[in-house]
């Protein structure tokens, strides 16, 4: 494996939706996610993450909250509002559409 | 609703933004403490997995700056920072930001100020609905008879016009008349009459009680009601709401108050607000000397008609649909005897060709005294502003090529080009708007002051002043400003981010970049020129105030002092008037500090006139221009005025015994134009002349006594005209009079004296306008002494800001040039011939700038003929004298880089290289 991939804008945004839609994730955690599911293909770097994070918050897609972690410290923790769920839906819809196209092309050329 | 939380979120932010920060700090660090924790389970040492985690992590100052521009304030942030620098630059060079600010506030101050005066004064539509459609009926053209006024017709006339147009909505006409309220404060105030249509037509309200209605003027003497302006309402009487159905008394005349006109409604002559309104049927009441109203003279013209046009008619039409009907009325005078007695063939052909003109409904005296002088104010602002914007774009010039090397390091540590652009904007933006501040207050302080000069007292207090200075200038003139602060701001910006900067760093020792320098000369050039003009109107408008100052009237005006008083407001009867004068006269006489006593009905000095035509043996009728100017004057009056007689004898008491109750005059005092003009070549005191009357036929039976040299009458300006004086108390009438009092010491000191004595006098008779004839001359030549004293000003501060813009010109090429100098005192020069070098260019600069200023000068100062006096437009010594004046002082200002440059030290100077 060479360079971790360099996630777009729009799909890192995808990919933190779509971790805390399950349990809410303090930022650490979210791109440790990342990482062991997609099988240590997708990087994110922190460069990105942090900023996106907080981009989704003052968007109201994801809300924060301080609440004790594993280790007992306080951290900040991620989890989707409703808005967040619904834009959530819509772009896995979107990548589910643009995916499948690429691979129709991909596969037919 | 999504929206809204977002809102929410982000002022959130903004309003905690440091605890906000903290919190990121803490996320941070609990990211770092996580990836340190899974490094030392992976066997790490911690040391080396903390700074494992950090290396992985990245530049943490970066991230931060990152996430913190995700919450949409970076944008104002760096607004922030910008204003921030751009205070901490201005507070740095405060020479700078004081002439800047200065050279702003001048140029917009001025502009705002002298156009929000004209705009008020002159332009401004009366404060009615739809003040475009209302216009003033006058008629052009010679009125054969007796008039008070340019813009007045006849009650009778007036009465046809109103009863047969087609083109107006409604029409009412008005008569300006000054009357005497009775009661504890017994005072002279000015009053409107009215007639019935005044108040609907205007579209004029009450704010209490009603307004006059039509049925008010039905019948003459019947409606003694009254309604009262606003202001008067709450300055009076304290705004008393239970004033509606009580009585006032108006020249002894109970009179009830039936409303109050509604606010910011004075009357329909801007300058001269109105009082009380009363119908015009009270005129007897109003007016006791002169009706004009029941006896339907046609031969006296005295109400000022106005009409509102109907809908979709334009004032043209209207003026053409008029004539036929005037000309009909004009026919049917011109057979009376009233216009026969004293009009030839000739004057009848003339009469008939009388037409109707349409003036707008606001137009006034006090407007056409000031439309010209106002408008060459605006004028010569206007080269104020020209002349700031160019100080100011030189002085953004000097600047900006000062900060050249700051703008190279700012670039070369890595600021964007447009973030530089960016701050310069926001220094351009501060600078205007801290000069569009200070102009605005100086405009309004200004158009205070001005009007107070220019109106009457009474006047300035009420007449509404709007606070906020005319919108339209007030964008013009700070978007002048704006605009050659962005552009002369900017321009070095964007050609500094151009520059090579490592050039720019390299060179520590001086060679400075040409910095735009031949636009700054040009820029100079400019100034002077504009300096040389608003000097040259200087120098025109002080001379004329000096000329008409110096002139005076030709009698000693210093120890008088004068007042007007008129017994018959106050229900006097003519023969209590003139037992009042007389009992005045000798009273006065024996006032300690008083030398002599004259009283005079016509005012001198005031521009008024009393002018009627006269027959003698060998004349006849003349035009009313050529009319002579008459007075009915006191037994002292010439010799209070200090006029002495050159032939014959002045009046004395005995005249007057004489012809009591003849009501006709039977003596004249003339002057020698009056002499010149109607009895040439023959000897004046006995000849006999009359004045013509339109209700009966004249003998000439007037006998003249007494020859007087010729002196002003009506202002400075004039040549005198042929004058002619009868004995006050031989007159038909006694109404109001002019007093003079001649003095022995300074006259002011015993006004207050003077005032109580005509309290014990008679309480009921109020004093008004006392004054000493010194300030009644100094309030005639107020509009002189407002140009005279504002260009003044305005050229001082012009070639004050030349003078700066040229200095700091030459200094900056002097500096420029310092090695240069250096190796030519090295190798011999001279210090003069250092000095020379420079002022050589000095001078260039100069004489370009007179070059187009002096033709300019020329050109524009015939424009200004009519407000000059005593002088021409070219005058010589003007020209030369500003001409010198500026050249001096530019040549002071260009010396002093010259020697500084003629002191450069050779050694010094190279060796900085």
């Amino acid at each position: 494996m060479g360079k971790p991939n360099d996630l777009v804008q729009g799909m890192l945004d995808l990919l933190i939706l779509k971790t805390i839609s399950l349990e809410p994730k303090h930022g650490w955690a979210i791109a440790k996610r990342i990482q062991q599911i997609s099988g240590d293909v997708l990087q994110v770097q922190q460069g990105s993450l942090y900023p996106a994070l907080h981009r989704l918050e003052q968007k109201a897609w994801v809300k924060a909250k301080w609440m004790e972690s594993d280790t007992g410290r306080k951290a900040k923790y991620y989890s989707l509002t409703a808005a967040g769920r619904a834009q959530l839906e819509k772009e896995a819809a979107n990548w589910d559409r643009l995916s499948g196209a690429i691979n129709l092309v991909i596969q037919s050329a | 609703m999504l929206w809204l939380r977002r809102i929410c979120l982000q002022s959130k932010t903004l309003f905690s933004c440091r605890r906000i920060t903290d919190q990121l700090d803490d996320e941070i660090q609990f990211h770092l403490d996580q990836q340190t924790a899974e490094y030392v389970l992976a066997g790490m040492s911690p040391e080396e997995a903390r700074h494992a985690a950090m290396r992985t992590f990245g530049n943490r100052t970066l991230l931060k700056e990152k996430t913190m521009d995700t919450w949409g304030w970076g944008r104002v942030d760096q607004l922030g920072q910008d204003l921030r620098y751009g205070f901490r630059a201005l507070r740095k060079g405060p020479l700078f930001t004081a002439v800047a600010v200065l050279t702003l506030a001048l140029g917009i101050g001025a502009n705002t100020a002298m156009f929000s005066l004209l705009d008020q004064v002159v332009l401004r539509l009366l404060p009615v609905s739809h003040p475009e459609q209302l216009v003033i009926v006058r008629e052009t053209g010679n009125h054969y008879g007796n008039s008070y006024g340019p813009n007045t017709i006849s009650w009778p006339m007036f009465e046809d016009l109103r009863d047969h147009n087609q083109v107006f909505s409604g029409m009412f006409c008005r008569f300006p008349a000054s009357v005497t309220i009775g009661g504890d404060r017994a005072a002279q105030i000015p009053a409107e009459l009215v007639s019935g249509l005044y108040f609907p037509t205007l579209g004029i309200g009450a704010a209490l009680g009603r307004t006059i209605a039509p049925d008010d003027d039905a019948v003459p003497d019947s409606s003694p009601v009254v309604v009262l302006s606003y202001s008067f309402w709450q300055s009076y009487f304290n705004g008393d709401r239970k004033i509606v159905g009580q009585t006032i008394v108006l020249n002894s005349h109970p009179m009830t108050v039936i409303g109050v006109a509604q606010p910011g409604f004075d009357g329909v002559v801007l300058g001269a607000p109105a009082k009380v309104f009363v119908p015009i049927t009270m005129k007897t009441e109003m007016t006791p000397h002169s009706d004009g109203l029941k006896d339907r003279r046609r031969r006296l013209s005295w109400v000022t008609a106005y009409g509102r046009l109907n809908p979709g008619v334009s004032p043209q039409q209207a003026q053409v649909s008029l004539q036929p009907l005037l000309h009909g009325i004009l026919e049917m005078e011109a057979q009376q005897p009233e216009f026969t007695r004293s009009a030839t063939a000739a004057d009848r052909e003339l009469f008939l060709r009388n037409r109707i003109e349409l003036l707008p409904g606001s137009e006034n005296k006090l407007r056409e005294y000031m439309r010209r002088p106002l408008w060459l104010l605006v004028a010569l602002t206007g080269a104020v502003l020209l002349l700031a914007c160019a100080n100011l774009a030189n002085l953004l010039l000097a600047r900006a090529t000062a900060r050249e090397r700051e703008f190279a390091v700012r670039l070369a540590i890595g600021a964007g080009r447009a973030r530089i652009v960016c701050q310069l904007l926001v220094e351009s933006l501060l600078l205007s708007a801290a000069g569009a501040v200070v102009g605005l207050a100086l405009a309004f302080l200004a158009d205070r002051v001005l009007l107070r000069i220019y109106l009457p007292a009474d006047a300035a207090a009420e007449f509404v002043v709007s606070p906020i200075p005319d919108g339209r200038v007030l964008a013009f003139a700070v978007g002048a400003m704006l605009l050659t602060s962005l552009v002369f701001g900017l321009m070095p910006a964007v050609r500094g981010s151009r520059t090579e900067i490592t050039l720019s760093l390299k060179d520590r020792s001086g060679a400075l970049s040409s910095g735009g320098i031949s636009l700054r000369r040009m820029l100079v050039g400019i100034q002077v020129a504009l300096s040389l003009l608003l000097l040259v109107g200087a120098g025109l408008f002080v001379r004329t105030l000096r000329n008409l100052e110096n002139l005076g009237p030709g009698f000693p005006t210093d120890h008088l002092l004068t007042f007007t008083i008129d017994p018959s407001l106050n229900g006097y009867s003519d023969e209590q008037t003139k037992s009042f004068f007389e009992r005045l006269n000798l009273n006065l006489q024996t006032m300690p500090g008083i030398t002599s006593v004259g009283l005079s009905t016509m005012p001198i000095l005031k521009g008024y006139a009393w002018q009627n035509a006269i027959v003698g043996k060998d004349f006849e009728g003349v035009p009313i221009e050529q009319q002579p100017i008459l007075s009915e004057v006191g037994p002292d009056y010439f010799a209070t005025l200090g006029i002495p007689i050159i032939a014959g004898r002045p009046f004395t008491l005995q005249d007057d015994v004489d012809r009591r109750g003849s009501n006709e005059y039977a003596y004249a005092v003339i002057n020698e134009s009056f002499a010149r003009k109607y009895f040439p070549g023959r000897e004046p005191i006995g000849q006999r002349f009359g004045l013509v009357n339109d209700m009966q036929p004249v003998k000439p039976d007037i006998e003249v006594i007494g020859v007087i040299p010729d002196r002003k009458y009506r202002d400075l300006r004039e040549t005198p005209p042929a004058q002619a004086y009868f004995p006050y108390f031989q007159g038909p009438h006694f109404r109001f009079v002019n007093i003079y009092l001649r003095t022995q010491g300074d006259p002011r000191q015993i006004e207050d004296q003077l005032l109580e004595r005509m309290r014990q006098f008679d309480p009921h008779v109020p004093v008004v306008g006392l004054q000493t004839v010194n300030e009644q001359i100094g309030f005639s030549l107020r509009t002189e002494r407002l140009v005279a004293s504002l260009s003044a000003i305005f050229g001082g501060l012009a070639t004050v800001l030349a003078a700066i813009g040229l200095y700091g010109v030459m200094a900056y090429t002097v500096t420029r040039r310092t090695r240069e100098f250096g190796l030519r005192v090295a190798l011999g020069a001279l210090q003069r011939d250092v000095i020379w070098l420079v002022m050589r260019d000095v001078l260039i600069l100069i004489a370009a700038g007179l070059a187009v200023g002096v033709p300019l000068a020329l050109a524009l100062s015939t424009l200004v003929r009519s407000q000059v006096f005593g002088l021409g437009p070219h005058d010589p010594l003007t020209l030369v004298s500003s001409t010198l004046a500026l050249a001096l002082v530019a040549c002071v200002a260009g010396l002093i880089p010259a020697l500084r440059a003629s002191r450069v030290d050779p050694l010094q100077s190279l060796r900085t290289e």
